[in-house]
């Protein structure tokens, strides 16, 4: 990678007049397999190398990239670019950046063994494996769609407030899809697993124990699952239910951009609303923090995209709203100070708001303490379907794996529990909160262009109370 | 050396090398976004991309890459990498070839501008003009307007080698009076002077201002009129579920339906990637086969999934020029118009609900259909044909292959729909689904 391309370009648009600049110069190298139904449909590898340049002209906000590197390109469309963003002076928004420090820094997420190292036959066999524990549990699973994908990224991100920070980290993430078939009746299950950090990450998801447990579970529920009782009853939810709940309707909508508008056309508003800080939203148990900090995280970084040094956010502290996510633009238009929540997808799109790992704090009970003293309950332990509408109120649950809980214990699978709840009731109806944390890996889905970005969402099971099964 | 001179290299080298098919596509794209919201532009986004994606099969191995520097040395290094990794590959059973050319393409209508590549100053100026409209109705609109232009070269080493230039605009405007009553339209098109801004602000903004009244939470079941663009996310799942990748991964209700009527005898639906001004029309595949028009269900019968060649094979029938290298993939989705005017459809709802976006669509079961999805912007009570109350806080909690079933009525207008959800264009009308669930949360 050479770090004189991101300069070089950075002094241009200097030249050109632009106040603000951040550039980032970016090399992935990505490695992926598809596996349908146990057959080895294709393999990948690629590299890819571009720049990306966010910028303020005449206080107007704009975005160039490129996967060209040479210098004549890279000035044309960065002429191009400041041209067309100064041409929105009748009509365009003024953008300020809170101010923050600058940083230089060099950091990687470490590898005990290197993506670079691993072959072809390895990342094959990952999956292949847990094909292998789907057979010799002789369920029945007539469709099967395994993929697994590595991403090992170099980003030099510099500003013209002088930060320099050069990073590396390499993920890696593996998803699922399965189709479970008993007595003409269908189950379906999916889910992925991603983490940052060197091949030996991938052990630590044992896939064929996962998906031995998610087959014979499906099995289970499709043979002796009864209809899901309805009515007001206690819900415990497993981790990746809670998971869910925390990154939709929490972590959503408390991204300041949603907030100030910017992406109502696209991913939505919020119904929180800056007056909303420092109120009531959820019962005394709930504290949900956004982290990016935490090691071999999938939405692990230490720096932003604007070089805005990473912390813990709590966007809820013992139920009260104390934070919302922010880049510098929307801290500025809120007075406060940026929270290092800027990220993009890669090289090629602009960094807006972005959640990184959102997880709800655990609490002092065993899972199976949550159970205790429910005369009647329903237990969510994970999910296929689920929706929230575009301010992130009005969300549905529909439970896959599911029982009924009987006097203190799991008893009944049941089918298809629905939770369809308003935010405004979910999170005041916490009453116990398990200490069995969980983190698991996601693509949030924001932007247009449509970024995918690595994340984490979780949280511990957590008991429901007051709430009603449909 | 010129970047299709490399291709040739690369194809070259690849097959002295042991490759049994190669596939490489040039794509060389400049693309700009004018961003909106509040009123104001937001951003403006300038990217251009030059790609050269390779496809490579050796011994039913495949393996997909791209190349980076445009040189022979990186190209024949290249080829040699691939080469080796195939070596480490188990093979894919279920793989037979690519197509075999030369084709005669069917020379498509209106698929590229060269204006709409020199539209940048335009661009805010056509921004302007839709906030100017919809400022005279609602507080405040956001959106975006997007333009791209591609130039791409095909290759293989079956006798194919084929170039096509394309432009596509595409806005995209949502409307709101507050947060709770809003309107979203888009619209889309491949030449400059068919993508009618103006007509979409205004239509956006009409929504939003019906939409600021009283607003009721129901549940129940309702007979509903579907805008366009509602309706698109119903029936793009029947054009991706069409997918023969999809049937086999069990992403689709359309598994051993051939011959069955899925749908209501009301609905003809087609995939055709040669649509005049089509968002995604093409004359050729990922492989470099013809596009054609392909009758996915006829009067609600399913007459055929998608295919590539090597799927056909398998399927002992012709590829449907829909190739996607593992997945075959819709092109346009089309839903052949109806003979009802709008106001037929809605004079003839007593009691009913009229729907204009949805968003948020996910399946508990792909294979049975079951979803949900959440009516977003303008939703509306009917009564005797006018439209009533507002609606909050719902949700459709259905089935796909019921609601296209339970289709009453379709309309003569069309109108082409891309959105932020919807990514495969479908181009539909008005349609009136009777029996349809609604939920609302507690």
């Amino acid at each position: 990678m050479d770090e004189g391309i991101a300069e070089r370009a950075l002094a241009y648009a200097q030249k050109l007049g632009a106040a603000y600049i951040e550039a980032r110069l970016e090399s992935t190298t990505s490695n992926a397999i598809v596996i349908k139904n146990g057959i080895v449909q294709l393999a990948s590898f690629d590299y890819h190398e571009g720049l990306g340049m966010r910028f303020i002209v005449n206080k107007k906000l704009g975005f160039v990239s490129t996967n060209e590197l040479e210098e004549k390109h890279i000035q044309e469309i960065i002429a191009k670019a400041i041209r067309i963003t100064k041409a929105t002076k009748d009509i365009g928004q003024n953008t300020e950046l809170a101010k923050e420090k600058s940083h230089k820094a060099t950091y990687k997420v470490t590898q005990k063994i290197k993506l670079a190292d691993i072959w072809i036959p390895e990342r094959t066999q990952l999956l292949l494996d847990a094909e292998k524990a789907v057979k010799e549990t002789g369920v029945n699973v007539p469709a099967r769609h395994l993929s697994y994908g590595d991403t090992d990224t170099k980003e030099y991100l510099i500003t013209s407030e002088g930060t320099k920070i050069l990073s590396h980290i390499p993920r890696m993430e593996t998803h699922y899809f399965l189709t479970i078939e008993e007595n003409n009746k269908v189950s379906q299950r999916s889910w992925s697993y991603g983490a940052s950090g060197g091949w030996e990450q991938t052990k630590k998801w044992n896939l064929p124990k996962v998906f031995e447990e998610e087959v014979t579970t499906m099995r289970m529920n499709l043979l002796k699952g009864k209809k899901a009782p309805s009515g007001k009853m206690p819900i415990v939810c497993g981790p990746q239910v809670t998971g869910i709940m925390v990154h939709e309707s929490c972590g959503h909508p408390y991204e300041a951009d949603r907030i100030l508008g910017r992406e109502a056309a696209q991913a939505g508003e919020s119904f929180v609303t800056k007056r909303m800080l420092g109120t009531k939203i959820a019962s005394q148990k709930v504290t949900i923090v956004d982290d990016p900090t935490i090691n071999n995280s999938f939405g692990f970084y230490r720096y932003d995209n604007e070089g805005v040094k990473a912390r813990r956010k709590f966007l809820v502290k013992k139920g009260i709203i104390t934070e919302f996510l922010h880049n510098r633009e929307t801290a500025y238009a809120m007075g406060l100070k940026s929270n290092g929540s800027s990220r993009a997808a890669d090289f090629d799109k602009e960094s807006i708001v972005r959640m990184s790992n959102t997880f709800l704090l655990p609490g002092d009970y065993k899972e199976k303490e949550l159970f205790e003293g429910v005369k009647k309950g329903i237990y969510m332990k994970n999910f296929m379907e689920w929706n929230i509408d575009d301010k992130r109120l009005n969300q549905k649950c529909t439970g896959a794996e599911a029982y009924l809980i009987e006097n203190g214990e799991i008893s009944t699978p049941i089918i298809a529990p629905v939770l369809e709840v308003s935010t405004l009731r979910l999170w005041p109806a916490v009453e116990a909160i398990g200490k069995n944390l969980e983190l698991h890996a996601g693509s949030c889905g924001k932007g247009e262009p449509m970024q995918g970005i690595p994340i984490y969402l979780g949280g511990p099971s957590i008991r429901l109370q007051g709430l009603r099964i449909k | 050396m010129k970047h299709e001179d490399i291709a040739q290299y690369l194809l070259k080298d690849l097959k002295r090398k042991g490759a049994d098919d190669v596939i490489v596509q040039l794509s060389s794209s400049t693309n700009d976004i004018v961003k909106f919201s509040n009123n104001k532009i937001s951003t403006t986004k300038d990217w251009s991309t030059t790609m050269m994606s390779v496809f490579v099969a050796k011994d039913k191995k495949i393996m997909a890459t791209s190349l980076k520097t445009f040189t022979e040395k990186a190209a024949a290094d290249l080829a040699t990498r691939t080469l080796q990794g195939l070596k480490q590959l188990q093979p894919n059973n279920e793989y037979f070839g690519i197509a075999q050319g030369p084709f005669k393409y069917k020379k498509l209508r209106e698929y590229y501008d060269p204006k709409v590549k020199d539209m940048d100053i335009e661009m805010i100026d056509l921004v302007k003009q839709s906030l100017d409209i919809t400022k005279k109705k609602v507080k405040r609109a956001a959106g975006i307007l997007e333009k791209n232009d591609v130039e791409n070269y095909l290759l293989t080493s079956n006798d194919i080698e084929v170039r096509e230039n394309g432009s596509w605009l595409y806005f995209s405007i949502r409307a709101l009076v507050n947060q709770n009553a809003s309107g979203h339209q888009t619209a889309v098109s491949r030449i400059k002077n068919k993508l009618n801004v103006i007509e979409t602000a205004a239509r956006a903004a009409e929504i939003a201002h019906l939409a600021n009244r009283p607003r009721k939470r129901i549940s129940g079941t309702f007979d509903v009129i579907f805008e366009p663009l509602a309706f698109a996310n119903i029936i793009e799942r029947i054009g991706e579920g069409a997918s023969i990748f999809s049937v086999e991964s069990g992403l689709s209700p359309l598994k051993e339906k051939l011959g069955m009527q899925i749908a209501s005898p009301l609905v003809t639906i087609h995939d055709d990637g040669t649509v005049p001004n089509g968002y995604a029309s093409t004359s050729f595949d990922a492989e470099g086969s013809p596009t054609q028009k392909n009758t996915i269900v006829k009067n609600g019968i399913l007459k055929t999934y998608l295919h590539n060649t090597s799927t056909a094979y398998r399927y002992k029938t012709k590829s449907t020029g829909n190739a996607g290298l593992i997945a075959p993939d819709p092109h346009n989705i089309v839903m052949e118009p109806g003979t009802q005017t709008k106001d037929a459809i809605f004079s003839s709802v007593k009691n009913g609900l009229y729907i204009t976006n949805v968003w948020y669509t996910r399946f508990q079961n792909y294979s049975t259909g079951d979803f949900s999805t959440i009516p977003r912007d303008g939703a509306f009570v009917i009564k005797n044909g006018e439209i009533k109350d507002a609606l909050k806080d719902i949700r459709i909690s259905e089935n796909l292959l019921k609601v296209m079933q339970n289709v009453v009525m379709v309309g003569k207008e069309m109108r082409q729909i891309k959105s932020w959800e919807v990514e495969t264009p479908c181009i539909l009308p008005y349609v009136l689904v009777k029996n349809v669930q609604i939920t609302k949360p507690e």
